[in-house]
């Protein structure tokens, strides 16, 4: 006989407010419906009342982890509309600043995904080598969370002693190839509990049109800074990890390897920053014509896409659009647990590093 | 040719692609939306997303949708009549978010599918146009 249980809103291994209703026999979970909408908060609509200042501060919160993302996604779409090019050394901190967050991103999720498993150990290791990344952003940003770093026409703050923040980047590289990484691609405690757990096939992840980690988890090597580079990217030599297991394992792996890369792409980006302004234009000379401008930006957690349309002779966006990766990757929890444990579920969902805040907006 | 190339010849229009903000844009009125889908998932293309946008002036309604091809950004851009448009949902699954969001949103029937509302919002606004309900 079949039952429901349901998981959420509010639940020990949810991070933040959203439901999953398990349709489960016995031990084994059927099917799950999933119900977002617990933190709504007309973001979209909002930001058609700002204008290009205000709505890059605006934007920084629709996610708390990926603020930078969301910045840099805004600014680039208006400097498409006002085609405007920000100077190289702009668009080499922009690197940094979406590397460090990246890093601080995967970091996080491999605490989590250690409390989930039941290696409480493994979160405080996690969130003490977080700590380094964290201090890493204070010291360029003076912010631990909105960095107020992008502006539209480059980035607000320079990084004056580049060889300060390598040497910090080596310590922190340290730390995760002896703990972290270490731990949750050989320990047989964390991987006996990934292993075969919640499988998203490679068809499948590409008719859901997944993104991020989770889809090169199920096999597709899909990375907008190798497909369609943006601010330094270009410059930059890394490897894009593909994994095709599909399973929690995989996405694990993949986020562990691309710590690796993250931390290669700033030791590039910091050893190669070059000389000159960090913003161009008068921000109070500045105006945006009208037109449509998109963006696209390899967050953390998979592409983040922007759409901004500016009216003709306003001072604020006539419509702006916004789609983010939990809000595609989301949709695939539900064919992850069918057949999966029960026990298994709050581990699956929290293996595609969902974000509810982003996903509502 | 390349495939970008191809695409307007699959979609039976004369138009072609015009570059503008980061996307290659096609729009014409002899486009269909579910013919739109058929072809971009035969060339493995990956929905992003559609923009739903509100003309100025009682306009009516506009929808976007947004594909990746191989990392170029493609926007098929179409006229909602009678404030309804046919599905993709049946054709490419990650569209059924999406759909449902622009139903919720901007009060736009979407045909040829069931659906609930992504309930985003509280329960008693669902299919209401976000701005008229505004105003």
């Amino acid at each position: 006989m079949s039952y429901r249980i349901p998981m959420g809103p509010y639940h020990p291994a949810l991070e933040e407010p959203y439901k999953l209703e398990l349709v489960c026999d016995g031990e084994t979970v059927q099917d799950a419906k999933l119900n977002i909408g617990f933190n709504f908060r007309g973001i979209e609509q909002l930001a058609e009342t700002r204008n290009f200042i205000q709505i890059v501060a605006l934007m920084e919160r629709v996610c708390g982890i990926c603020s930078n993302t969301h910045t840099l996604s805004i600014c680039q779409a208006v400097e498409q509309i006002a085609e405007i090019t920000p100077p190289p050394r702009a668009l080499y901190i922009r690197v940094i600043m979406a590397e460090l967050e990246r890093l601080h991103s995967h970091v996080l999720w491999a605490g989590v995904a250690g409390k989930l498993i039941g290696f409480k150990t493994m979160f405080m290791t996690c969130f003490a080598v977080r700590e380094q990344i964290m201090n890493v952003l204070q010291t360029i940003s003076g912010n631990r969370v909105n960095y107020a770093m992008n502006r539209v026409g480059g980035v607000n703050r320079d990084i004056d002693d580049p060889a300060m923040i390598l040497a910090m980047i080596g310590e922190l590289e340290k730390d995760m190839v002896k703990t972290v990484i270490p731990v949750f691609t050989t320990s047989h405690s964390a991987l006996s509990r990934c292993t075969g757990v919640g499988v998203l096939s490679e068809e499948k992840a590409r008719s859901l049109g997944v993104v991020g980690p989770t889809a090169r988890a199920s096999g597709l090597p899909q990375d907008l800074r190798r497909a369609a580079p943006y601010a330094a990217y270009e410059e930059m030599d890394f490897n894009v990890p593909v994994e095709h297991s599909g399973d929690v394992k995989a996405r694990l792996v993949v986020r562990a390897l691309e710590i690796l890369e993250s931390c290669s792409i700033l030791r590039q980006a910091l050893s190669k920053l070059p000389a000159g302004e960090i913003f161009t234009g008068d921000e109070s000379e500045m105006e945006i014509p009208e037109g449509r401008g998109f963006s696209r930006v390899e967050a953390p957690r998979g592409e983040v896409i922007y759409s901004v349309t500016w009216g003709e002779d306003t001072d604020t966006p006539s419509r702006v659009h916004v789609r983010t990766p939990t809000y595609i990757n989301m949709p695939a929890v539900r064919w992850m647990v069918r057949g999966a444990r029960l026990a298994d579920t709050p581990l699956i969902q929290a293996s595609i590093d969902p974000c509810y805040s982003c996903t509502d907006r | 040719m390349t495939t970008l190339e191809t695409i307007p010849s699959e979609l039976a229009v004369t138009t072609s692609w015009e570059s503008k903000g980061g996307s290659q844009w096609l729009a014409s009125d002899a486009l269909e939306v579910r013919k739109m889908a058929e072809v971009m998932m035969a060339h493995q293309g990956r929905l992003l997303t559609i923009t739903a946008t509100q003309l100025p002036e009682d306009g009516g309604m506009t929808l976007d949708y947004h594909w990746d091809l191989d990392g170029t950004l493609l926007t098929f851009a179409f006229v909602v009549e009678n404030n309804q448009v046919a599905s993709i949902f049946d054709l490419c699954e990650a569209a059924d978010w999406i759909e449902r969001e622009i139903h919720e949103h901007y009060g736009i029937e979407v045909t040829g599918r069931e659906y609930e509302p992504l309930l985003l919002r509280a329960g008693d606004k669902m299919g209401v146009n976000l701005h008229e309900e505004e105003d």
